[in-house]
């Protein structure tokens, strides 16, 4: 194991440094850092090109130059010293101060996009491979493919026209027509009867009760004016919260399993009681807290289910986890909701942003800060969803009717063993391999920066560093780029193959 | 039901362990509830391509639009312009007097009681820093090619020309400590344009470890002239103070040190976050005419051109001043934004170097130039988005300027009003001249310009090379083409520009024009404005006669306001929209 990691870094190391120098030289000899010197008419054209040929040793020829930049990139290696020099922009900036910048809104934009395009994609790719050439398989395959061929910059106008400057205007006074909150009902209905299946009656009547549960919620949203003024409270909190505890037992332990589900419903209670002793704490809560908090509602929710113990104690607690964390969630949701009226009167009733990544000046605590970040980054993150969701969809759908009809799932129903176990515990896990891949490679583009979607809502990440780099000819952001990407790609393929061990017992990593 | 009991008594305990240690952990990480701000003035926010990078204008990395506005902001001077490219002078900061034609001396006194953001006077300490910065005077660094010293030294590195200020000789100080006297040791066109104000000189005189800015004074009064021949020690305290002046503005986050943010305008920067905004509030030493009546000016950062339309219409941004397109322009008609339009101080034009081959033959020249459709480039590139705009019609003015209107009249160019094909074949007489015609293939413009022109020249007989280059910038004046196609920059107002490219050995004349050499570089020592523009009436004439080129048209603008926002108006040169910022009002909040 240990040699094989050496190996391959040492391997990476090597292609880096070639890949490297191949890039310096080809964007250095296409670069033209002085068009705009050389084609002005200033008095002292011939100082300002002397003064950026100093400034970004362009007097030295670019395979030489690549030595000097080899150099000071170098130093980033040794630890700790804080010596690492990747060179200066022509505005006379440190690569190494705005790469991380750069990084930060990248990450912030991706991470969240990627995580529920795996979520979704994988969860939407499985209940259609379980209900295949249903509706909902119709419909899904229509929409994924209708998404992935759209161009990003298409979907990102289009979402800036509809959900940002459209559903402000609709938050003057957020009344929904009957007609659409109908319409809207009879589609959840369609989708929900689709994905529970059965016979006629029972899907007429799930279809049914969604249709009016539905319907009933929006149109009480509509008249309370609950869009302007939102909240779970205690009795939401709770139901919800239920909901997930039994979602929850019944997806990982099965309802059967009585101490799986006791674990689920004491940590609601939990839950619910650190939504009434916690409001306090909220109030001059910072991020840390949350986090901390966080990190404490999972450690509740194993212990919890570690001490109802049972003969597979792995299940509760991951039960205990899992309802611990998304009703903690819902709480929080809850108190980012009382704080959503401050915000939309800080930022003059349009709450929605097409542009940037944080309202200037706000100020405000982490909650209305928070609201902040989500309302900048809901649209490009939607925007790259949209987008790279199709694909996961279709291999989730594919690996998971593959994996179905073998022997071993077979086997496994032969032997009675209930659908659940066969599907999560036998079919999932070797779903994921294929995925993997995917992902690994996903995440290498993604850093890479949405240059589009990165330009398109202002958000200045990897992409804009190293589009703007390259149009001004700058190579040093250039290459801060491309040494990142690189070592991304690099690392990423490398976890993809821990991965596949860990997946498969068959894969041996040597 | 044991087992029940012991259930809820561990239960019992997981709640209560879970509370006491969230609670315990949670409580060392939160933060005081901060008291919300009000707001009364107004917040204007203004969109802006670019990201700041400097708080020093003045520097060759530092000379970029984004700092240009922040500094246009955040500096007093002597002037500001306007949209017709009319001086109007700022008597609320200082005065500019001219005391004596020969020599020419002129004098600069400030306003009384003026101070920088900190508290700290302005005072001629501070002109006589603007000075030493501007004029180059204590250089004494010989350059190579490549721009590396080979002997001597070079202390501040400024964007700006040294030309004019370095015929002066060391300023005189007036005892009041308000007064700078300068004395040209040959006349300078541009005496009225020079503001001599910069950095504070007393954060400068602290960085370069000196007490104070009277120290500093006494420095640069003490210091020798900068001889290239033969160059004296380097005096470190200058250098530290110039190494400051050089780099030490240049940022990539809020600097922590408040004395970078020390200004002398009616503004100053109280926040940036890199990439995303800069925050100006007014500053309350101000004093003069300029002063905001908003509380805030936001800068935002906002690259692409539909996004910057997007923002506008939700309210985000208050004033854009996006890349102008005819697809811009139609995006911000639907929203409820003040539009307008306007033509910008970028030109484009059509050279002919006057030591190409096919060239010599001044008739050859007339025929090509007769053939350029100059409505017909102006009607597809700039008619969508500017309906009114006009060909340009002269070569030294642009119709902003008052003196536009007499130059176009007697100028000769009304002669290539329309494409005279008939015209271009006669002074041909058969002959079938190849011209190669360079442009940037990266400019959509460009190409579009050379594909009419070369359908046009065509139909004389003209053989037009496409010699077309991503490189064309470097290949300027190499000789490898007859006539390119590209754009400058006016400067709307002042004079010391002309030479640059009109005159033989001037720095853009890569045409190897001759026809205007002596005319001017007369401009450059003739201080009454009148005769100045007589003598670039002549210039202009001349030019046409000689069929030196064709300018074509001036790049249009856009400019979109929020109908909150009053008396945003279109500016063309790089200032942009904030020209007039001390006369905006907000409606409502």
């Amino acid at each position: 194991m240990v040699s094989f990691i050496l190996r391959r870094i040492l391997v990476s190391v090597l292609v880096l440094i070639a890949a490297s120098f191949v890039m310096y030289t080809l964007t250095a000899y296409s670069a033209h850092p002085l068009d705009d010197l050389l084609s002005s008419s200033a008095l002292n054209k011939e100082k300002l090109i002397q003064a950026r040929i100093q400034a970004l040793q362009l007097d030295v020829p670019p395979p030489l130059r690549w030595f000097l930049w080899l150099g000071g990139a170098a130093k980033c290696l040794i630890p700790l010293a804080n010596a690492c020099n990747l060179g200066k922009t022509i505005s006379n900036a440190n690569v190494t101060d705005i790469l991380p910048m750069a990084m930060q809104s990248t990450i912030q934009l991706v991470t969240g996009a990627l995580v529920l395009a795996v979520v979704l994609g994988l969860a939407l790719g499985i209940i259609t491979a379980l209900r295949q050439y249903s509706g909902l398989d119709n419909a899904v395959t229509f929409t994924s493919f209708f998404l992935y061929s759209l161009p990003s910059f298409l979907i990102a106008v289009l979402l800036k026209e509809f959900i940002a400057i459209g559903f402000n205007n609709f938050l003057v006074s957020p009344t929904i027509p009957m007609g659409i909150v109908i319409a809207i009902g009879i589609v959840l209905g369609l989708v929900v009867q689709s994905v529970v299946g059965g016979d006629m009656r029972r899907r007429l009547v799930v279809g049914g009760v969604t249709t009016v549960l539905s319907v009933t919620v929006l149109y009480a949203i509509s008249l309370t004016g609950w869009l302007l003024k939102p909240g779970l409270g205690p009795v939401f909190i709770l139901l919800l919260s239920v909901g997930i505890a039994v979602g929850a037992t019944a997806l990982i332990a099965g309802l059967r399993n009585r101490r799986a589900l006791i674990t689920g419903m004491i940590t609601v209670v939990v839950a619910l009681g650190s939504y009434f002793t916690l409001q306090g704490l909220f109030d001059m809560a910072s991020v840390g807290t949350l986090v901390i908090l966080a990190i404490v509602a999972v450690l509740v929710g194993l212990l919890v289910g570690y001490l109802m113990g049972g003969y597979d104690r792995g299940q509760s607690m991951r039960v205990g986890a899992i309802t611990a964390a998304l009703s903690g969630g819902l709480v929080l949701l809850d108190r980012f909701m009382q704080s959503w009226p401050t915000y939309v009167s800080e930022v003059n009733g349009r709450p929605i942003a097409t542009v940037g990544y944080q309202t200037p000046n706000l100020g405000g605590d982490v909650w209305v800060s928070g609201i902040d970040s989500f309302t900048h980054f809901a649209l490009p993150t939607l925007a790259l969803l949209l987008i790279s969701f199709a694909s996961y969809t279709r291999y989730a759908r594919a690996g998971m009717l593959e994996v179905m009809g073998q022997d071993y799932v077979r086997t496994a129903r032969a032997k009675g063993l209930p659908e659940r176990t066969v599907v999560v515990r036998h079919a999932f896990r070797n779903m994921l391999i294929p995925i993997t891949t995917l992902l690994a490679f996903d995440v290498g583009a993604l850093l890479g920066g949405a240059i589009i979607t990165e330009s398109i809502f202002g958000i200045p990440g990897m992409g804009q560093l190293f589009f703007a780099g390259l149009g001004r000819g700058d190579l040093n952001p250039v290459m801060g780029y491309f040494i990142v990407i690189a070592a991304m790609a690099i690392l990423f393929n490398f976890l993809a193959d821990l991965a596949y061990a860990a997946l498969d017992p068959r894969v041996r990593v040597r | 039901m044991t087992i029940t009991g012991r259930l809820a008594r561990k239960a019992i305990a997981v709640v209560a362990i879970g509370a006491a240690a969230a609670l315990a952990l949670a409580g060392c990480t939160t933060s005081g509830t901060p008291t919300p701000t009000a707001a009364s003035g107004g917040t204007v926010t203004v969109a802006s391509v670019n990201d700041f990078t400097s708080f020093n204008y003045n520097t060759p990395q530092g000379n970029l639009d984004t700092n240009g506005v922040v500094n246009y902001l955040t500096t007093g001077g002597f002037f500001t312009v306007d949209p017709s490219y009319k001086v109007i002078y700022d008597t609320s900061f200082g005065k500019i007097e001219k005391t004596s034609d020969s020599p020419l001396t002129v004098k600069y006194t400030l306003q009384k009681g003026l101070k920088w953001s900190d508290g700290e006077p302005i005072t001629s300490d501070d002109m006589l820093l603007a000075w030493a910065l501007a004029s180059g005077h204590y250089d004494s660094g010989t350059v190579d090619a490549d721009g590396k010293v080979t002997k001597g030294t070079n202390y501040f590195s400024i964007a700006g020309s040294t030309a004019g200020l370095d015929a002066t000789s060391l300023p005189t100080l007036g005892t009041d400590g308000l007064t700078m006297t300068l004395t040209y040791s040959t006349p300078y066109v541009d005496y009225m344009l020079v503001s001599p104000i910069a950095q504070p000189a007393h954060v400068v005189a602290t960085k370069a470890g000196l007490k104070s800015a009277a120290d500093l004074t006494a420095l640069l009064l003490k210091l020798p002239k900068g001889d290239p021949a033969s160059p004296a020690a380097a005096d470190p305290t200058l250098q530290k103070a110039a190494e400051f002046v050089n780099t030490g503005y240049d940022v990539t986050a809020m600097p922590t040190d408040a004395s970078l943010l020390v200004s002398s305008g009616p503004m100053t920067v109280s926040a940036f976050v890199p990439t995303q905004s800069l925050t100006l509030v007014p500053n309350k030493f101000y004093t003069g005419d300029h002063k905001a009546k908003l509380d805030k000016i936001v800068l935002r950062n906002i690259p692409d051109a539909n996004a910057q339309v997007a923002a506008l219409a939700n309210g985000e941004v208050d004033v854009i001043n996006p890349q102008a397109s005819a697809d811009t322009l139609a995006a911000l008609k639907k929203t409820t934004a003040t539009v307008s339009t306007g033509s910008t101080v970028s030109y484009d034009h059509l050279d002919l170097s006057f030591n190409a081959t096919v060239f010599k033959d001044a008739k050859v020249r007339e025929a090509f130039l007769k053939t350029i459709p100059r409505q017909q480039i102006l009607d597809s590139i700039v008619t969508p988005v500017d309906a009114q705009s006009k060909v340009l019609d002269s070569q030294q003015f642009v119709p902003q300027q008052s003196s536009y209107a007499d130059s176009v009249k007697n100028n000769g160019s009304s002669a290539y009003d329309k494409v005279d094909i008939d015209g271009a074949k006669a002074l041909l007489a058969g002959a079938t001249p190849e011209i190669k015609l360079m442009y940037n293939t990266k400019n959509p413009n460009r190409v579009d310009e050379f594909q009419a022109i070369q359908a046009s020249a065509s139909k004389a007989g003209f053989k037009i090379v496409d010699a077309g280059s991503p490189d064309w910038s470097k290949k300027l004046g190499d000789g490898t083409y007859d006539a390119v196609l590209f754009g400058w920059v006016s400067p709307g107002y002042g004079y010391a520009g002309v030479p640059q490219i009109w005159s033989t050995n001037g720095g853009g004349n890569y045409n190897k024009y001759t026809g205007t050499d002596k005319l001017a570089i007369s401009t450059q020592t003739e201080l009454d404005s009148s005769k100045i523009n007589a003598i670039l009436a002549k210039m202009d004439a001349q030019a046409f006669s000689d069929a030196y080129g064709l300018p074509l048209f001036q790049l249009p603008g856009i400019l979109g306001a929020s109908a909150r926002v009053q008396n945003v108006k279109f500016m063309g040169n790089q200032t942009g929209p904030v020209w007039n910022f001390w006369e905006w009002t907000v409606t409502g909040k």
